[in-house]
């Protein structure tokens, strides 16, 4: 047992963490206002590898793996949930199903440009009636001479609209249901019957877009079959896994940065004389916090080091998405009380960080969803199989 | 075109508190760091490296800890890295650290260009530059913010009372690089991993430099240190604006400021 | 006991649901994305009588009784809890303060206009340095000949930008604290009294709130409310009204919440059925209902406390610190509900879950509202406690 960082990652770590504050906070309150993509600090973020932190140095990565990764998302978690969300989205599941199932040629041509973030990915599963239920998915592919047909539509897809390179899920083999009858493709955005459809207008995170994605009679080489022809569910479910575990480092970050600034503010604002940070309903506030932040902290950290040591990790990244999650809210929103009256204003970036906090707990799986892969998977050791 | 720009660390100032009542530093963390100003001069060997060929090479001497700070700047961009260290060496001052670096140097050989930091942030300590020009028996140019080469003439624009000059050097010479001359680049991701689990860092001891302890021991002394005293509030000044202003300008004319 | 509506209230209580699902609903969305108040819908709801909901007839009133005043709070707050605020700081923290603490002068000259909706009204107690901590105000008013004069600042002023009485305390005696403080009627256009910019928040983005900034600003002594000195009393007992009133519209919050999550289940299919058939949205509905049922008796039988005339601080303190945390836990859970879409600014939730996160936070902040409630207790039993 050894809990420590290696020293590459603690470098690592001081890098980010001084590239989040001082190219990333700048912006982050504008591209909330604006409601844009931060695409400066985007171009920034790839000439220093940011982009493709997770994947190996030959394929353009930074060869840092999920640990890195998580540090990555942590950092940025502090300051911008927008921007950590595109980052995330692009790396996480976009690049990542195609790192992890590509073959060496798709590696080659796809996972290189978007490693070292000259092109921008997207993961393309949910559907307006198929989020977590993957055997409801209604988007079609048909094989045609060399080409599989894509139809059908794809909804909340986060850098929808700003990607150029979708992992794309659709049903081959409706017989078949999820396992068997899904397959993945790699779709690029210039494939014709490709097209952008509405963008949605979000509570949060509204330095990230998320679009609706329409095929029709999208025509998508063969050779862009990403893993097992009908094996599209194991691609996608490898790849939310490893997403979830990140995503709850993003949660990380956004809980400590909470904690950290309710107190400053209560050592400044004073009432009936005070300093707030002389009461202990801050006491216990900060204290619970800390703790949570403590535990979520371990929790993400040992399961990158299962990640990254190639270790079964499913109920453990379940676990840091759905507490990760959680933890983000519930500290986010124990410091804006602390903030009181000026926690609810939008010129403080309390607010905006409540309002990027709830998605952790819908997205990229659902808190409910979280739970049901846990208790699957505990059942599963035990020898029972439940349904959702 | 060989670069050789020497690193110095120090304690990161984000990781202590100064205070003047106490007269005492606390240390919450002890984290060391690059010199900044060191930065700034790998930034401008960097940037030659970046307009063309050439090789940037590291080097540090004292504590066996410059290994990070050394690692860094190969993830930063540097192509080699040397750490002069031992116990003798990490025991020694500013001017056996510098005579080290001189016999380092050599070692290393073909230098075209020497760049150092104008000074160190903590000890305000800008010897290093003038020191190993005297030892390498090179030109040296000070106060420096840029440099570009081109058909072997090496331009540099320095600080020059309050503008700049331009002035072209002769290789081999030394530059020192003046603090906030530029904004370093941060270091790559991908080089950061590689630095620790792919690269080297050469180590080479005092008798590898034909140094010994004598040589090394140090010429300062520290007696202690002193704390300067805390400053008054100024007097402030309360009315209305122009009552303000008024005596603001009456003030500052009786001073001879204006 | 008898827990039944008069016939009246239950007539009431339709009236209001119409009137709210039929003028109130449909802005909401506006009111929050263009961050417009209200103003049409407090014209319709001034002909309805609801903008002097507490006054007597005399003064253009509709005399509702608490029971059913907070019937109208709750049933405005699920249809739009911006419109709710914004008739309920008018009508409780402004009106009821001046018809109670008003000379006969005062209330001819405000009681009208406000209950025909001419004239909207504010309450400016809190400033930069004194929220919930009222001693530590920094306003001064002091008197010059037949008028006073105030300096000072005010912030987080609901219904600011539209108001145009205000109901402002200030120190006529600084020395003295709390027993220092008097309240007073500023008119919006008083030379010296400046509106600021108004603040932009999380939700209730129709309700203007602004600072004030008092610079000499001379009231005449006429507009004094109640005595000298006692702007305290007055100010205590305006918040125990607008804490009942935030109990009802966080009510209604969570009754609207509560609605739209269960309409959403119905619809919303997943795993090859709605998701109203799983029994982790079955408990969010559960515990939900759970909450609202106790709640709505909490707020009710506060709201005949103060019908009958009985004390009701106590109760108004913890009907707001259970409403307002109420409200939240529902509306948050009501968004998880929805899922994505409870994300997405098309579907109410999410408006909704941004409004009520400010009702742990206004008209006493629920920390507040604890040693409130605790010091209470504490009394009864001859331990002082402070904050």
């Amino acid at each position: 047992m050894d809990f420590t960082f290696p020293k590459e990652y603690e470098l690592f770590r001081r890098m980010v963490r001084e590239f989040a504050e001082n190219e990333v906070r700048p912006l982050a309150k504008k591209v909330d206002a604006e409601h844009r993509v931060p695409f400066e600090t985007i171009k920034k973020a790839a000439k220093l590898g940011l982009m493709g932190v997770p994947f190996p140095r030959k394929y353009g990565g930074s060869g840092a793996g999920e640990t890195g990764y998580c540090i990555l998302m942590e950092e940025l978690g502090k300051v911008c949930t927008s921007t950590a969300t595109v980052i995330g989205a692009h790396t996480g599941i976009g690049a990542m199903a195609i790192y992890l199932d590509g073959t060496e040629e798709q590696k080659e041509k796809y996972l290189k440009p978007l490693a070292s973030g000259e092109k921008i990915a997207a993961f393309a599963l949910t559907e307006a009636q198929a989020g977590s239920d993957a055997a409801a998915i209604k988007t079609r592919a048909v094989r045609d001479g060399d080409y599989y047909v894509l139809n059908g539509s794809k909804c909340f897809i986060t850098n929808g609209d700003i990607a150029d390179i979708i992992t794309v899920m659709a049903v081959t083999d409706p017989s078949l249901g999820a396992r068997g009858g899904v397959t993945a493709f790699i779709v690029e955005k210039g494939f014709p019957g490709f097209s952008i459809g509405t963008l949605e207008n979000k509570m949060g995170i509204r330095g990230s877009s998320t679009a609706e994605l329409i095929f029709e009679d999208c025509r998508v080489p063969k050779e862009n079959v990403l893993g097992q022809f009908g094996a599209g569910f194991i691609t996608f479910m490898k790849t939310l896994d490893i997403g979830r575990a990140s995503l709850a480092a993003a949660c990380l970050g956004g809980a400590q940065a909470a904690m950290e600034g309710a107190m400053r503010w209560a050592a400044v604002r004073s009432q009936f004389g005070v300093p707030i940070a002389q009461k202990q309903s801050v006491h216990f506030a900060i204290a619970d916090m800390a703790t949570e932040i403590e535990a979520l902290r371990s929790l993400v950290y040992r399961t990158a080091w299962l990640i990254d040591t190639g270790q079964p990790h499913v109920k453990e990244a379940a676990m840091c998405k759905v507490y990760g999650s959680e933890v983000a809210s519930r500290c986010i929103n124990r410091a804006l009380q602390i903030f009181g009256g000026m926690g609810y204003s939008r010129e403080f970036w309390v607010e905006r960080a409540f309002r990027d906090a709830r998605i952790a707990e819908i997205f990229e799986g659902t808190s409910e969803i979280q739970r049901i892969v846990i208790a699957s998977n505990l059942f599963r050791e035990m020898g029972l199989r439940i349904s959702p | 075109m060989r670069i050789i720009v020497p690193i110095r660390q120090i304690l990161d100032p984000r990781g202590f508190t100064v205070s003047p009542r106490h007269e005492r530093i606390f240390i919450n963390r002890e984290e060391y760091i690059i010199n900044p100003n060191d930065k700034n001069a790998l930034e401008v060997a960097l940037s030659l490296k970046d307009a063309g060929e050439a090789e940037v090479i590291v080097i540090a001497g004292g504590q066996a800890r410059l290994d990070d700070a050394l690692r860094e700047a190969m993830a930063m961009g540097a192509d080699a890295a040397y750490l002069l260290t031992d116990e003798v060496l990490a025991k020694t001052d500013a001017a056996g650290v510098a005579e080290a670096l001189a016999r380092g140097i050599e070692k290393i050989g073909d230098f075209d260009l020497i760049v150092v930091g104008q000074e160190t942030l903590d000890t305000a300590d800008a010897q290093l530059g003038p020191w190993l020009a005297e030892y390498l028996g090179v030109a040296q140019v000070g106060g420096v913010r840029q440099a570009s080469i081109s058909d072997g003439v090496l331009r540099v624009r320095r600080n020059w009372g309050a503008g700049y000059a331009e002035v072209e050097v002769a290789l081999p010479a030394l530059l020192t690089v003046a603090s906030g001359a530029n904004k370093p680049r941060y270091p790559h991701g991908g080089r950061i991993m590689a630095a620790y689990r792919e690269w080297q860092v050469i180590t080479w001891n005092s008798e590898d430099l034909g140094l010994t302890a004598a040589d090394l021991a140090p010429l300062t002394q520290g007696r202690g240190r002193a704390f300067p005293p805390e400053r008054t509030l100024g007097e402030r000044l309360t009315g209305s604006p122009q009552d303000v202003a008024a005596e603001l300008v009456q003030q500052l004319r009786l001073r001879r400021i204006i | 006991m008898d827990f039944a509506l008069t016939d009246e209230q239950r007539m009431f209580q339709k009236m209001f649901a119409d009137f709210a699902e039929k003028e109130v609903k449909p802005i909401g969305e506006h009111t929050d994305h263009e961050e417009e108040p209200p103003l049409e819908v407090l014209q319709k709801a001034a002909m309805q009588g609801f903008m002097g909901a507490l006054f007597p007839e005399e003064c253009s009133g509709a005399c509702l009784d608490f029971v059913s005043y907070v019937m109208l709070l709750e049933e405005l707050a699920k249809a739009d809890i911006t419109t709710a605020m914004t008739i309920s700081v008018h009508n409780g923290l402004a009106g009821k303060t001046i018809l109670d603490f008003g000379s006969a002068e005062q209330r001819e000259k405000y009681l009208e206009p406000m209950a025909f909706g001419e004239m909207i009204g504010a309450f400016a107690l809190t400033e930069p340095a004194a929220g919930s901590d009222a001693a530590a105000l920094e306003s001064t008013a002091l008197r010059d000949g037949g008028d006073y004069v105030l300096n000072g600042n005010k912030i987080w002023v609901s219904n600011g930008g539209i108001a145009g009485l205000f109901v402002v305390f200030a120190k006529t005696d600084p020395g003295a604290g709390a027993r220092g403080i008097s309240a007073f009627i500023v008119e919006r256009d008083t030379p010296g009294f400046k509106v600021g910019r108004r603040e932009k928040t999380l939700g209730l983005r129709g309700l203007t709130v602004t600072p004030l900034y008092m610079a000499d600003c001379r009231v005449p002594a006429a507009n004094l409310l109640g005595e000298e000195g006692k702007g305290f009393k007055i100010a205590l007992q305006a918040l125990d009204v607008a804490r009942l009133s935030l109990s009802a519209i966080a009510l209604g919050a969570c009754q609207r919440a509560l609605d739209e999550g269960v309409a959403f289940s119905i619809e919303h299919i997943q795993f090859g059925g709605p998701i109203a058939l799983k029994q982790a949205i079955q408990n969010f509905v559960a515990d939900s209902a759970a909450e609202i049922e106790g709640l709505r008796w909490l707020v009710y039988h506060t709201a005949w406390l103060a019908a009958q005339g009985e004390p009701f601080s106590h109760e108004a303190a913890i009907a707001k610190l259970l409403a307002s945390e109420a409200a939240y836990r529902i509306a948050n859970r009501m968004v998880q509900v929805h899922g994505g879409y409870g994300y997405m600014k098309e579907y109410a939730i999410e408006r909704i879950y941004r409004d009520v996160r400010a009702l742990p936070i206004i008209e006493g902040a629920n920390e507040v509202l604890r040693f409130v409630i605790a010091r209470d207790l504490y009394d009864q039993v001859g331990l002082k406690i402070r904050p």
